[in-house]
């Protein structure tokens, strides 16, 4: 051992390094959040309960295609559709089992008309399994509940739509690109 | 019932019988009020160790009882004394009665000989220094058992553990405050107060510097204290010798150790930092009473430094390996302490000469 060792060593300049470490953090602000009591806004586009999304004259904007059931991992979302008069697609029931629901948002992606939504809202513990079956109705009262406003119109635009006008995919992906001009 | 009494007390020693009676509950009432006070401080010390170490650790701390968190210890006293009392199968079971009862009353034994300001200690002994020792070896007697009685091998270990260690570290503690024996000239708490007016800054801390830092560790060894917390050792042992206990006999352990954190503060502030001596422009300006209730205070004011200092390492260190532990014990402290020991002595015959 060099005699600076041995100087550290017999007066514990670390051990007193350490101490002063946590006399210094003593004095620093807790980083502790309060949560019951003090709530954190949930971040902007934060995934949270589901919401049906309505269009200007107040109705449902799904039309019973079924690509959000299809694309869902977890197998959480039901639609029932049938017949109706002139051969419409009537969408008779849409349920998600909030339960099996892993809101990886896919769902929201896979949507052609922007109907189906993900909502900041994250506090909804029930005491039943029933009361986390989210029914049509309970998913356009959500709507109505965590998209109401400006917030709802603004939604996909913020969060889900391609953000930059040079978004493209590559070469393979079979996506719509407009009529070809002349020779490529 | 009169007959009896008057066949056991001779007629004529009435009055000493008389007096007998006043002074044993004038003993009693001192005793109770000792150890209410004390329990209290112990209750607020656990309160005292969380904030502190939350806030050292970035975090809140207790504040949700009361206000502040203020009744944090009463809720935690009332949840453990509702809990259920759990005896594992195969304990030794007057034995696992017996051990918490040993190490909570061995440690509140030790505070009938604290002179907790001037002129009043439980037991004003002239052996004073001499009990707190024994008492604290006798706690060991209530670890040993339990981790023995518990039928678990986590348990014993424990047990096992707190043996060696409190053993090993009494010896190092004991000689450290021989030193202070030796320039105090007394066993007595309240004489070695007094002896520490005529040094320096009225601390024995200063001239026995030795001494203090190998009372220091000890101290922190002796009451199973980070960094030495070998015998509960959480992430080895469960929790160590009390592994197996629960609810009520769970909380005689808990006050147990805090009693002798406290315990241990308190000698480190009687023996080395100068008790409840104020210094003399202080005393000679206030009424005696004020003197005295002044010294309460700043008696306690360094047993609560020396307990933040108790957290503050907590907060700080790492736990030490078993043998490094063994290590600093008897080839660190144990030579240390007797250096310091022939010291002291040479350095007292230089100044007075030849005694």
């Amino acid at each position: 051992m060099t005699s600076g060792k041995i100087l550290k060593t017999v007066f514990f300049v670390e051990i007193l390094k350490g101490l002063a470490l946590t006399f210094k953090t003593l004095f620093t602000p807790p980083v502790t959040r309060r949560y019951p009591k003090v709530k954190v806004p949930a971040q902007p586009g934060f995934r949270g309960l589901h919401a049906l999304a309505k269009n200007a004259e107040g109705k449902m904007k799904c039309v019973g295609c079924g690509l959000c059931g299809a694309y869902c991992p977890s197998k959480c979302i039901h639609i029932y559709t049938s017949e109706g008069d002139d051969h419409a697609k009537i969408v008779d029931r849409y349920e998600i089992d909030v339960l099996r629901c892993i809101f990886c948002g896919f769902c929201v992606e896979a949507c052609p008309f922007g109907a189906i939504t993900l909502s900041e809202h994250y506090e909804y513990s029930e005491a039943s399994r029933e009361a986390f079956y989210m029914t049509r109705e309970k998913l356009l009262e959500n709507w109505d509940k965590y998209f109401a406003g400006p917030k709802g119109e603004r939604y996909f635009k913020d969060f889900w739509l391609p953000q930059t006008k040079t978004y493209a995919s590559y070469e393979g992906q079979a996506m719509f690109r407009g009529r070809a001009k002349g020779k490529e | 019932m009169t007959g009896l009494f008057e066949s056991i007390v001779a007629p004529g020693s009435l009055d000493y019988m008389i007096n007998l009676v006043i002074m044993l509950v004038i003993i009693l009432l001192k005793i109770a009020a000792v150890v209410a006070v004390a329990l209290l401080h112990v209750a607020y010390a656990t309160y005292f160790e969380r904030k502190v170490i939350g806030h050292m650790q970035v975090r809140l701390g207790p504040r949700e009882v009361g206000p502040l968190g203020l009744l944090q210890p009463f809720a935690d006293g009332v949840k453990l004394f509702f809990k259920e009392d759990i005896i594992p199968a195969d304990a030794d079971k007057p034995l696992f009665y017996l051990a918490p009862v040993i190490f909570f009353v061995s440690a509140l034994t030790s505070l009938s000989v604290l002179p907790f300001f001037d002129g009043f200690a439980v037991a004003n002994i002239n052996v004073g220094l001499l009990f707190l020792f024994a008492m604290s070896s006798l706690g060991a007697y209530g670890i040993v058992l339990s981790g023995w009685s518990s039928n678990s091998k986590f348990a014993f270990l424990g047990g096992l553990r707190s043996a060696s260690q409190v053993i090993s570290y009494e010896i190092a503690m004991g000689l450290s405050l021989v030193g202070v024996m030796m320039m105090a000239g007394s066993l007595n708490l309240s004489d070695i107060v007094r002896a520490q007016q005529h040094y320096p800054l009225g601390l024995f801390a200063v001239p026995q510097f030795l001494g203090f830092f190998v009372f220091v560790v000890a101290a922190f060894a002796e009451t199973n204290r980070l960094p030495f917390d070998l015998p509960e050792a959480e992430s080895e042992l469960v929790a160590g010798y009390f592994t197996e206990y629960s609810g009520f006999r769970f909380a005689l352990f808990f006050l147990g150790e805090y009693t002798g954190m406290l315990i241990m503060s308190a000698i480190a502030s009687l023996c080395f930092l100068g008790g409840w001596g104020l210094p003399s422009f202080v005393t000679a300006n206030v009424s005696i009473v004020a003197a005295k209730i002044l010294g309460l205070f700043w008696f306690l004011a360094k047993v609560y430094a020396f307990m933040f200092f108790y957290y503050w390492v907590r907060a700080t260190l790492p736990r030490y390996r078993y043998d490094q532990l063994m290590a600093i014990g008897w080839k660190l402290l144990i030579p240390l302490a007797l250096a310091n020991i022939v010291i002291t002595g040479l350095v007292k015959i230089w100044v007075k000469g030849m005694v």
